[in-house]
């Protein structure tokens, strides 16, 4: 049990990494967006989190990118690593090769470098979706709880472990194309919501606000958003449980 | 406390920050009702993926229809006089394998309609797409690409066959349809018909179960390898099958090419006193 | 100019910002919230095992009330807790729970009949009562007599701040995000809002509000060593500072978290404890019975950080090529739980560390965590020093915690806080005294003032760098100033950040990027941070006694003949170097529970 540190570069020696950045600054009206590459040695255990942190204090102090957590669960730092959407904090830079290129998330609305505006526009979805509790029943809060279904409550938590950190939408192939589209998140949000018998609202409520093209019908089940999703949430079978819950509403 | 109405600091902030619109308190009921939702997106949604499995299933059913005359001429010969009602009416209709086409027609126009909708509108669309596509890498966005130009070829190659069949029903037939294959010079068509229809159909079978949630496992990952690894059965089982039925059809072509318009006669009819008619 | 005028300003969207915001509103006031981030992104976010509250629902929490709860957290804090302050929030946290799950918290709930739990390294089976059956459950944290902890999976902080913020959005409240409040609009009697730097553009606005609220937050940041998130830089406790008349109080109380991951510094839960983990050395021994033998590993924190150190000095440590460390084991917890109950920490584990929790040990070091010390304010959030501002959560000191928190009293403190501040607020803007007659000439000079600090670090041709600033200051407080303590070390820190404080007028940037150049940035806050830094190191120095998370090696025993009392740290020359203490007694004869045995 003493060495259970996973020491795989122990014996090797220390690689050269070349960080390319997918720079832009939408502030500066000179600015073209260009990747710009940037050495660093590797150290044990190292992050993006570390390297580019490491490259802003030692090459280029104006280098943007958001990290607030650093441990993966506040979602603020998503990114597309070589290609494909992750969690900068989280991922080591062992798991990559020497090259590696970080570009900011499509789709939504850049601020500079590696830093988008994922916030706004989960704050909008939110308003769009109305993503909390509708409920008519006044709470005594000096009355015992509401029983539930330790089980339920477990399911919801499964789905209200979303952290909006915009892989999903990164990963869909039908919000690249359609920009008003729910995406995963949103979805997921309904699914969550709909579980909940604090939530009073109906099926039917709930196809005013995904019932079309921009909703649920919309989604093409690429699964980009289930397999990209850092949290793992079970988004491939909840949206085609909602499809089939809206689909009913539909033949009514 | 007079609510002061927010929209000065919404003004001046502009897009720098989110959240700025007032949206009024959920608890109570909205004052006034919107219209009802449409129906329709679900109704079409609905129809798309109805209409793709009775295309699916369809083509499944036709091509051991077609692949029969790999068991005998006769086997052929036969199913195709059945669908032209000879064992129920007494005579063959061929009119009603045109009604049938038509039908597979109109269904076939109607799930290209519909499916359509999802295609990328305009270039800026298809850009995004394809730029999208080639930076993740992966699996499931990249079969609906092929969804789409197999679905594309489709459009083209299974018109021209509908309408064969819709103007010369007629000509089915051990003899008519290896002629058509070889001496009409159909194969090359066939050929990439069968890859595209199989390869749509296919996927899009496995799609449809992903997106309405069938055969699912104790996960979702789980489920989805067994779903993938059932397209792949099923993609490999019928272009196989196909490979080998045209590959049967151009034999019998090549080697019925110099008596080309010929009609098959089964053996069963062409017993003794038939045999002086050559 | 651009000035936008609100009855409250909430400086800050974690937990605590966000309910007060929400009290606020219910009451009809106009409110804006202020976020560096989106409020989901927020450090609350973090808060993994649960909120302590004494529904005592479970086997294991019969008999809880608010009585015990306020016992163990004025033991908790060594007594320097403000114990009226203990009784309404032991009192309201109860409600806050069943606030939070009308709300739509997915509180674990109790499951009746027989399970099994790890109690002591022993497999026990608890019978939980059919009559508390989808009731909100409770797991054992430390310092507490009662299992007491709800949680949410090991989700707490996360689903709470989602439901939270979700409830701001339904009541229409705007967060104005990526938005940093730069310093305090007053005239040295009244607040009346912020000067705020817009951290997209750069550019700088006036918010003049009635009431302004102050719950940014923690500093962790200024350690090196720390559990914190990357925006908990003590920005909203240091503008109070720089107003001279508000004081931060008791910032030398800096709490240690026993269970980071090493070396990143990710916090594990003290979940994994209070569900049976054990801390084991590097000869897999389980020492904490050695030291602790009644409560063993779910001692205090600061009891068990400190007993971890004093371990790893003895020799007894592992070590890595980082340094070195101790054991957190929970294999004996089983995959089922882990994969449950766990799964975050399941998921630090694999992603920082490639291994697998249910059967590999976690390796662990204490590093720094909560800060108990802040803005001071009354009982009902009402910062000192100036009318119309508040605070409220980490950010404040209304003294919860005293010289130690016990933990799950964070995030049920946030709510808490949030919901009797944001009445306070809304009493404040309701009474003649909320009234305001705001200069315009003084909006413009902050602002002003506030332009020229920027404009002096973008224009200055200083050799200094702020990111070597900010690591030696993190360097020297980790060091010199974290878990055991001494006078010379602490009279060390205190020079070198005097220095470090005035080389930092000397930065100079090497970029000069458009909007709001993130080197700006750092440079500005590594100066203020640099003054929270003092108040700790020099309060610390001061304090010649060991209370709670505040141990002197030189000073080893609790000395409430001298000490009893309440550190507040002013800063009110600008060109001063290190702050001013003053000192306020905490009166025992207002005490329930007077000075005693800590346990």
């Amino acid at each position: 049990m003493i060495s259970i540190l996973r020491r795989k570069n122990d014996t090797q020696p220390t690689r050269r990494l070349c960080i390319q950045v997918l720079r832009h600054n939408p502030a500066d009206a000179a600015s073209v967006p260009h990747l710009q590459a940037f050495e660093i040695a590797e150290a044990e255990g190292m992050t993006l989190f570390i390297a580019l942190n490491e490259i802003r204090a030692t090459q280029d102090p104006s280098l943007q990118f958001d990290f607030v957590c650093r441990a993966g669960i506040c979602g603020s730092c998503a990114m597309l690593i070589d290609g494909r959407p992750g969690l900068a904090c989280r991922t080591l830079t062992r798991d990559l090769g020497t090259t590696i290129t970080l570009a900011p998330l499509p789709f939504f609305e850049l601020i500079g470098d590696l830093s988008v505006n994922t916030g706004k526009w989960m704050r909008g979805t939110s308003e769009r979706l109305q993503t909390w509790i509708h409920s008519s029943a006044q709470t005594d809060l000096d009355a015992l709880e509401a029983p539930m279904e330790p089980e339920l409550a477990e399911a919801i938590y499964e789905l209200d472990r979303c952290i909006e950190c915009g892989c999903c939408i990164a990963g869909c192939g039908t919000a690249q194309m359609r920009e008003k589209f729910v995406g995963a998140v949103g979805l997921n949000k309904i699914a969550r919501f709909r579980l909940d018998p604090r939530d009073d609202r109906s099926n039917d409520d709930f196809y005013e606000l995904i019932g079309d093209d921009d909703g649920v019908f919309g989604c093409m089940s690429l699964l980009g958003c289930h397999d990209v999703c850092p949290k793992q949430l079970p988004l491939q079978t909840q949206i085609a449980y909602l499809r089939r819950k809206m689909a009913v509403i539909g033949l009514a | 406390m007079a609510l002061i109405d927010n929209n000065g600091s919404h003004e001046l902030l502009g897009a720098d920050a989110s959240g700025q619109l007032v949206i009024h308190a959920p608890t109570t009921a909205p004052l006034r009702q919107p219209p009802r939702k449409s129906r329709w997106p679900a109704r079409l949604d609905m129809l798309q993926s109805a209409s793709g499995l009775f295309l699916a299933l369809f083509l499944m059913a036709h091509m051991f229809f077609v692949s029969s005359i790999l068991i005998s001429h006769d086997a052929f010969y036969t199913v195709a006089r059945f669908f032209e009602g000879a064992y129920f009416l007494g005579k063959p209709y061929p009119i009603l394998v045109s009604g049938v086409v038509s039908i597979i027609l109109a269904v076939f126009i109607g799930h290209a309609w519909l499916a359509m909708r999802k295609f990328p509108a305009g270039y800026r669309q298809y850009r995004a797409f394809v730029t999208h596509k080639n930076s993740l890498r992966h699996g499931d966005t990249s079969l609906w690409w092929l969804q789409i130009w197999t679905g594309f070829a489709l459009f083209f190659m299974a018109t021209i066959h509908l309408y064969d069949m819709l103007t010369q029903p007629a000509l089915i037939g051990p003899y008519e349809s290896a002629d058509r294959v070889w001496t009409g010079n159909m194969w090359p068509l066939y050929l990439m018909l069968l890859f595209a229809a199989e390869l749509h159909a296919s996927v899009g079978l496995y799609r449809l179960a992903i997106k309405w949630g069938w055969f699912t496992a104790a996960t979702p990952n789980r489920s989805r390898r067994r779903l993938r690894w059932a397209k792949h059965g099923i993609s490999a089982f019928f272009i196989t099958l196909g490979l080998v039925t045209l590959a049967a059809y151009v034999d019998l072509g090549r080697a019925h090419a110099e008596r080309a318009g010929e009609r098959y006669v089964p053996t069963y009819l062409n017993a003794p006193h038939t045999a002086g008619k050559h | 100019m651009d000035v936008i005028h609100t009855d409250v300003l909430v400086i800050g969207g974690g937990l605590a910002g966000l309910r007060a915001a929400l009290g606020a509103r219910k009451r009809g006031q106009k409110v804006i919230i202020l976020s560096l981030v989106p409020p989901k992104r927020s450090h609350s976010a973090a808060a993994q095992g649960g909120m302590q509250a004494s529904l005592g629902n479970t086997a294991k929490g019969a008999g809880d009330n608010e009585d015990i709860h306020f016992e163990d957290t004025v033991r908790g804090s060594d007594w320097g807790a403000d114990q009226e302050v203990a009784r309404m929030f032991v009192h309201t946290a109860p409600k806050a729970v069943r606030e939070l799950a009308a709300w739509g918290v997915p509180w674990n709930r109790v499951q009746a009949g027989p399970r099994d739990v790890i109690i002591d390294s022993q497999r026990v089976t608890l019978t939980e009562p059919e009559a508390a059956h989808g009731l909100i459950t409770a797991r054992d944290f430390g310092g507490t007599k009662k299992w007491r902890t709800c949680y949410v999976s090991d989700g707490t902080g996360h689903a709470m701040l989602y439901a939270v913020s979700d409830r701001t959005i339904a009541e229409g409240i705007p967060v104005h995000e990526r938005m940093e409040a730069v310093s305090l609009i007053h005239d040295g009697e009244r607040c009346y809002g912020a000067i705020v730097r817009n951290l997209i553009s750069g550019k700088l606005l006036a918010y003049v509000a009635r009431a302004t609220c102050i719950a940014t937050g923690g500093f962790g940041r200024i350690y090196q060593s720390t559990t914190n998130a990357v925006i908990n830089e003590g920005i909203g406790a240091a503008i109070a500072l720089e107003t001279g008349v508000v004081p931060l109080a008791n910032m030398e109380a800096v709490q240690f978290h026993p269970t980071a991951i090493f070396p990143a510094g990710i916090l594990v839960t003290e979940g994994c404890r209070g569900d049976g983990g054990l801390l084991r050395d590097v000869d897999g021994h389980r020492f904490m019975p050695d030291y602790e033998p009644e409560k063993k590993e779910l001692a205090s924190r600061d009891v068990v950080s400190r007993r971890m150190e004093a371990h790893i000095r003895s020799g007894k440590g592992a070590s890595n090529r980082f340094g070195e460390h101790l054991w957190l084991d929970i294999t004996l917890l089983g995959e089922a739980h882990i994969n449950g109950k766990l799964r975050e920490v399941k998921e630090i584990c694999q992603h920082f560390l490639g291994i697998d929790p249910a059967k590999q040990w976690i390796p662990v070091r204490p590093a720094q965590h909560y800060s108990m010390g802040g803005i001071r304010t009354d009982a009902h959030g009402a910062a000192r020093g100036l009318s119309g501002l508040f605070a409220c959560g980490e950010a404040a000191c209304w003294d919860l915690h005293g010289f130690n928190r016990l933990g799950g009293n964070s995030v049920a403190e946030t709510v808490v806080a949030g919901m009797i501040v944001g009445e306070a607020i809304a009493d404040f803007c309701a009474t003649p005294e909320g009234d305001m007659h705001v200069s315009t000439a003084l909006v413009r000079d902050c602002r002003e003032q506030e332009n020229a600090r920027f404009a002096d670090i973008a224009t200055s041709r200083g050799q200094e760098s702020a990111s070597v600033l900010m690591q030696r200051m993190q360097a020297i407080m980790s060091e010199k100033v974290g878990i055991v303590r001494n006078g010379d070390d602490l009279t060390v820190a205190v020079d070198e950040l005097k220095n470090l404080l005035l080389r930092s007028r000397q930065i100079g940037l090497r970029s000069s990027a458009p909007g709001a150049n993130p080197e700006l940035t750092t440079a500005w806050r590594v100066q203020k941070m640099l003054k929270l830094a003092l108040c700790v190191a020099y309060g610390a120095l001061q304090r010649s006694e060991s209370r709670g998370a505040h141990f002197r090696e030189d000073y080893p025993r609790r000395d409430d003949a001298q000490w009893l009392k309440r550190t507040l740290a002013f800063w009110r020359d600008p060109e001063q170097r290190v702050p001013t203490l003053e000192y306020e007694n905490l009166d025992v004869r207002h005490m329930e529970l007077p000075p005693g045995w800590r346990g």
